[in-house]
Protein backbone atom coordinates (compact mmCIF):
# COMPACT_ATOMS: atom_id res chain seq x y z
CA UNK A 1 0.00 0.00 0.00
CA UNK A 2 2.89 2.53 0.62
CA UNK A 3 3.84 1.29 -3.17
CA UNK A 4 0.73 2.52 -4.20
CA UNK A 5 0.78 5.62 -2.05
CA UNK A 6 4.16 6.66 -3.90
CA UNK A 7 3.15 5.99 -7.55
CA UNK A 8 -0.01 7.46 -6.88
CA UNK A 9 2.01 10.62 -5.72
CA UNK A 10 3.79 10.81 -8.56
CA UNK A 11 1.34 10.64 -10.71
CA UNK A 12 -0.28 13.47 -9.54
CA UNK A 13 -2.60 12.64 -7.07
CA UNK A 14 -2.32 13.56 -3.55
CA UNK A 15 -2.61 10.46 -0.58
CA UNK A 16 -2.62 10.33 2.78
CA UNK A 17 -1.54 6.61 4.63
CA UNK A 18 -3.56 6.00 7.76
CA UNK A 19 -0.76 3.42 9.34
CA UNK A 20 -0.75 0.71 12.05
CA UNK A 21 2.60 -0.52 11.32
CA UNK A 22 5.28 2.12 12.31
CA UNK A 23 8.79 0.22 11.48
CA UNK A 24 6.91 -1.12 7.73
CA UNK A 25 5.61 2.63 7.52
CA UNK A 26 9.15 4.32 7.87
CA UNK A 27 10.77 1.25 5.75
CA UNK A 28 8.37 2.34 2.86
CA UNK A 29 8.03 5.64 3.23
CA UNK A 30 4.56 7.16 1.75
CA UNK A 31 4.40 10.47 1.25
CA UNK A 32 2.51 11.08 4.60
CA UNK A 33 1.55 9.22 7.35
CA UNK A 34 -0.52 9.13 10.27
CA UNK A 35 0.99 6.49 12.42
CA UNK A 36 -1.77 4.78 15.23
CA UNK A 37 -0.65 2.49 17.75
CA UNK A 38 -3.49 0.53 17.54
CA UNK A 39 -4.36 -3.02 16.01
CA UNK A 40 -3.44 -3.55 12.34
CA UNK A 41 -7.39 -3.09 11.31
CA UNK A 42 -8.63 -0.47 14.12
CA UNK A 43 -6.78 2.50 11.69
CA UNK A 44 -9.74 4.66 12.89
CA UNK A 45 -10.26 3.26 15.98
CA UNK A 46 -12.47 1.38 17.51
CA UNK A 47 -15.94 0.58 16.60
CA UNK A 48 -19.02 2.95 17.06
CA UNK A 49 -16.76 5.57 17.86
CA UNK A 50 -17.75 8.07 15.70
CA UNK A 51 -15.72 11.01 17.28
CA UNK A 52 -12.50 8.91 17.26
CA UNK A 53 -12.72 8.27 13.49
CA UNK A 54 -13.85 11.43 12.75
CA UNK A 55 -11.30 13.19 14.32
CA UNK A 56 -8.42 10.75 13.12
CA UNK A 57 -9.51 10.85 9.70
CA UNK A 58 -9.71 14.50 9.94
CA UNK A 59 -5.87 14.50 10.56
CA UNK A 60 -5.43 12.30 7.74
CA UNK A 61 -6.62 15.17 5.61
CA UNK A 62 -5.39 18.28 7.51
CA UNK A 63 -1.61 16.53 6.74
CA UNK A 64 -2.23 16.80 2.75
CA UNK A 65 -3.00 20.36 3.39
CA UNK A 66 -0.32 20.64 5.37
CA UNK A 67 2.72 18.50 5.17
CA UNK A 68 5.89 19.97 3.01
CA UNK A 69 8.29 17.02 2.86
CA UNK A 70 7.49 13.54 0.99
CA UNK A 71 8.08 10.80 3.47
CA UNK A 72 6.42 12.81 6.83
CA UNK A 73 5.14 10.66 9.97
CA UNK A 74 2.81 11.81 12.39
CA UNK A 75 2.44 9.93 15.47
CA UNK A 76 -1.46 10.02 16.83
CA UNK A 77 -1.30 11.06 20.88
CA UNK A 78 -3.72 8.44 21.88
CA UNK A 79 -3.03 5.15 22.38
CA UNK A 80 -5.00 1.36 22.44
CA UNK A 81 -6.91 0.87 25.73
CA UNK A 82 -5.73 -2.76 25.52
CA UNK A 83 -2.09 -4.12 24.61
CA UNK A 84 -1.60 -4.00 21.26
CA UNK A 85 0.07 -7.45 20.08
CA UNK A 86 0.85 -9.32 16.81
CA UNK A 87 -1.89 -11.46 15.70
CA UNK A 88 -0.23 -14.65 13.91
CA UNK A 89 -3.00 -15.09 11.68
CA UNK A 90 -5.78 -17.80 11.45
CA UNK A 91 -5.75 -19.77 8.83
CA UNK A 92 -9.04 -20.33 7.12
CA UNK A 93 -10.62 -23.95 7.00
CA UNK B 1 3.57 1.38 24.47
CA UNK B 2 5.94 0.41 21.82
CA UNK B 3 4.87 -0.32 18.60
CA UNK B 4 5.24 -3.72 17.04
CA UNK B 5 8.19 -4.43 15.49
CA UNK B 6 6.41 -6.10 12.12
CA UNK B 7 9.61 -6.67 10.37
CA UNK B 8 10.89 -8.91 13.32
CA UNK B 9 7.48 -10.15 13.58
CA UNK B 10 6.71 -11.23 10.16
CA UNK B 11 10.32 -12.41 9.51
CA UNK B 12 9.66 -14.91 12.74
CA UNK B 13 6.42 -15.78 11.72
CA UNK B 14 7.01 -16.20 7.82
CA UNK B 15 10.10 -18.21 8.64
CA UNK B 16 9.31 -20.28 10.99
CA UNK B 17 6.56 -21.32 8.15
CA UNK B 18 9.36 -21.99 5.31
CA UNK B 19 8.75 -19.03 3.83
CA UNK B 20 12.36 -17.22 2.89
CA UNK B 21 12.94 -13.96 4.23
CA UNK B 22 10.95 -10.93 2.59
CA UNK B 23 13.17 -8.47 0.57
CA UNK B 24 11.32 -5.37 2.19
CA UNK B 25 11.66 -2.00 0.61
CA UNK B 26 13.66 0.60 1.80
CA UNK B 27 13.14 4.06 0.38
CA UNK B 28 15.11 7.17 1.30
CA UNK B 29 12.71 9.51 -0.29
CA UNK B 30 8.99 10.23 -0.76
CA UNK B 31 7.71 11.83 -3.41
CA UNK B 32 4.92 14.51 -2.72
CA UNK B 33 2.16 16.40 -4.78
CA UNK B 34 0.99 19.48 -2.96
CA UNK B 35 -3.50 20.32 -3.38
CA UNK B 36 -3.82 23.17 -5.50
CA UNK B 37 -7.15 24.30 -4.22
CA UNK B 38 -8.46 24.26 -0.76
CA UNK B 39 -9.45 20.52 0.46
CA UNK B 40 -13.24 21.76 1.04
CA UNK B 41 -13.27 21.83 -2.90
CA UNK B 42 -11.21 18.40 -3.38
CA UNK B 43 -12.67 15.48 -4.68
CA UNK B 44 -11.36 12.78 -2.02
CA UNK B 45 -11.39 8.77 -2.53
CA UNK B 46 -10.72 5.78 -0.67
CA UNK B 47 -8.65 2.52 -0.82
CA UNK B 48 -8.22 -0.20 2.24
CA UNK B 49 -6.16 -3.65 1.45
CA UNK B 50 -8.12 -5.01 4.45
CA UNK B 51 -10.20 -7.98 2.46
CA UNK B 52 -13.48 -6.00 2.38
CA UNK B 53 -15.35 -7.20 -0.61
CA UNK B 54 -19.43 -6.15 -1.45
CA UNK B 55 -21.71 -9.07 0.18
CA UNK B 56 -23.00 -10.18 -3.18
CA UNK B 57 -19.80 -10.98 -5.00
CA UNK B 58 -16.80 -13.65 -4.04
CA UNK B 59 -15.20 -12.61 -0.92
CA UNK B 60 -11.47 -11.93 -1.33
CA UNK B 61 -9.37 -14.96 -0.88
CA UNK B 62 -8.52 -14.64 3.18
CA UNK B 63 -4.75 -16.13 2.41
CA UNK B 64 -4.04 -14.67 -0.68
CA UNK B 65 -0.20 -13.87 -1.89
CA UNK B 66 -0.41 -12.16 -4.70
CA UNK B 67 -3.52 -11.22 -5.61
CA UNK B 68 -3.67 -8.10 -7.44
CA UNK B 69 -7.18 -8.02 -7.61
CA UNK B 70 -8.95 -4.44 -6.61
CA UNK B 71 -12.76 -3.96 -5.84
CA UNK B 72 -15.00 -1.18 -7.02
CA UNK B 73 -17.26 -0.17 -4.27
CA UNK B 74 -20.18 2.02 -4.81
CA UNK B 75 -20.06 4.73 -2.62
CA UNK B 76 -23.99 4.21 -1.92
CA UNK B 77 -23.32 1.02 -0.46
CA UNK B 78 -24.58 0.47 3.24
CA UNK B 79 -22.06 -0.40 6.07
CA UNK B 80 -24.02 -3.41 6.62
CA UNK B 81 -23.40 -5.07 3.21
CA UNK B 82 -19.40 -5.70 3.53
CA UNK B 83 -17.86 -9.04 4.21
CA UNK B 84 -14.03 -9.41 5.37
CA UNK B 85 -11.96 -11.84 4.38
CA UNK B 86 -8.18 -11.78 5.41
CA UNK B 87 -6.72 -14.20 7.36
CA UNK B 88 -3.92 -11.60 8.52
CA UNK B 89 -5.19 -9.52 10.81
CA UNK B 90 -8.26 -9.17 13.69
CA UNK B 91 -11.12 -7.72 11.91
CA UNK B 92 -13.23 -8.48 15.05
CA UNK B 93 -14.09 -5.09 15.01
CA UNK B 94 -14.29 -4.24 11.38
CA UNK B 95 -16.26 -6.67 11.10
CA UNK B 96 -19.05 -4.42 13.13
CA UNK B 97 -18.39 -1.53 12.20
CA UNK B 98 -16.75 -1.30 9.03
CA UNK B 99 -15.14 2.44 9.58
CA UNK B 100 -12.34 1.24 11.46
CA UNK B 101 -10.87 0.27 8.26
CA UNK B 102 -13.28 1.67 5.54
CA UNK B 103 -14.50 5.19 7.09
CA UNK B 104 -17.22 5.47 4.12
CA UNK B 105 -20.00 6.94 6.77
CA UNK B 106 -17.16 9.52 8.30
CA UNK B 107 -16.22 10.54 5.07
CA UNK B 108 -19.83 11.02 3.47
CA UNK B 109 -20.16 13.30 6.66
CA UNK B 110 -16.98 15.77 5.85
CA UNK B 111 -18.64 16.17 2.55
CA UNK B 112 -22.29 17.17 4.55
CA UNK B 113 -20.17 19.46 6.81
CA UNK B 114 -18.18 21.23 3.75
CA UNK B 115 -14.69 19.76 4.95
CA UNK B 116 -14.16 18.30 1.77
CA UNK B 117 -15.29 18.96 -1.20
CA UNK B 118 -17.16 15.57 -2.61
CA UNK B 119 -16.51 11.95 -2.82
CA UNK B 120 -16.45 10.02 -6.47
CA UNK B 121 -19.06 7.27 -7.33
CA UNK B 122 -16.97 4.62 -5.97
CA UNK B 123 -14.01 3.46 -3.85
CA UNK B 124 -11.74 0.74 -3.69
CA UNK B 125 -10.21 -2.10 -1.85
CA UNK B 126 -7.36 -4.40 -3.22
CA UNK B 127 -3.85 -4.39 -3.21
CA UNK B 128 -4.25 -7.16 -0.35
CA UNK B 129 -1.06 -7.69 0.58
CA UNK B 130 2.04 -9.94 0.42
CA UNK B 131 2.60 -9.44 -3.20
CA UNK B 132 5.50 -10.64 -3.87
CA UNK B 133 5.66 -9.94 -7.39
CA UNK B 134 6.03 -6.47 -7.38
CA UNK B 135 7.17 -5.45 -11.10
CA UNK B 136 3.73 -6.27 -12.23
CA UNK B 137 2.36 -3.86 -8.97
CA UNK B 138 4.57 -1.33 -10.01
CA UNK B 139 4.54 -1.73 -13.96
CA UNK B 140 0.77 -2.96 -14.52
CA UNK B 141 -1.69 -3.11 -11.30
CA UNK B 142 -0.99 0.64 -9.90
CA UNK B 143 -0.90 2.37 -13.37
CA UNK B 144 -4.33 0.82 -14.16
CA UNK B 145 -5.77 1.91 -10.66
CA UNK B 146 -4.44 5.34 -11.24
CA UNK B 147 -6.28 5.60 -14.72
CA UNK B 148 -9.25 5.13 -12.66
CA UNK B 149 -8.51 7.82 -10.06
CA UNK B 150 -8.31 10.00 -12.98
CA UNK B 151 -11.60 9.18 -14.41
CA UNK B 152 -12.78 10.01 -11.22
CA UNK B 153 -11.24 13.26 -11.12
CA UNK B 154 -9.64 12.20 -7.54
CA UNK B 155 -7.54 15.46 -5.76
CA UNK B 156 -6.95 13.05 -2.50
CA UNK B 157 -6.49 9.32 -2.16
CA UNK B 158 -7.18 8.20 1.75
CA UNK B 159 -5.61 4.74 2.50
CA UNK B 160 -5.99 2.18 5.12
CA UNK B 161 -3.62 -0.74 4.97
CA UNK B 162 -4.49 -3.73 6.51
Amino acid sequence: MGLVCRSVEEAGIATTYIATGRDLTIQVKPPRSLFLNFPMGNNFGEPSNQGQQTAILRRALEMVEEVELGGTLEDWPESWPAPVTYFTGRKSE
Amino acid sequence: MKPISYVDELTRHYGSMGFPPYKWTINETAPLTRITKPLAECCVSLLTSGGISHCTVPGFDPDARNDHRLDEIDQNTSNQDFAINDSYYNHTDADQDINCVFPIDRLKELVEDGTIGSIPNRFWSGFMGRIYNRTKLIEESIPAFIDKLREDAVDVLVTAPA
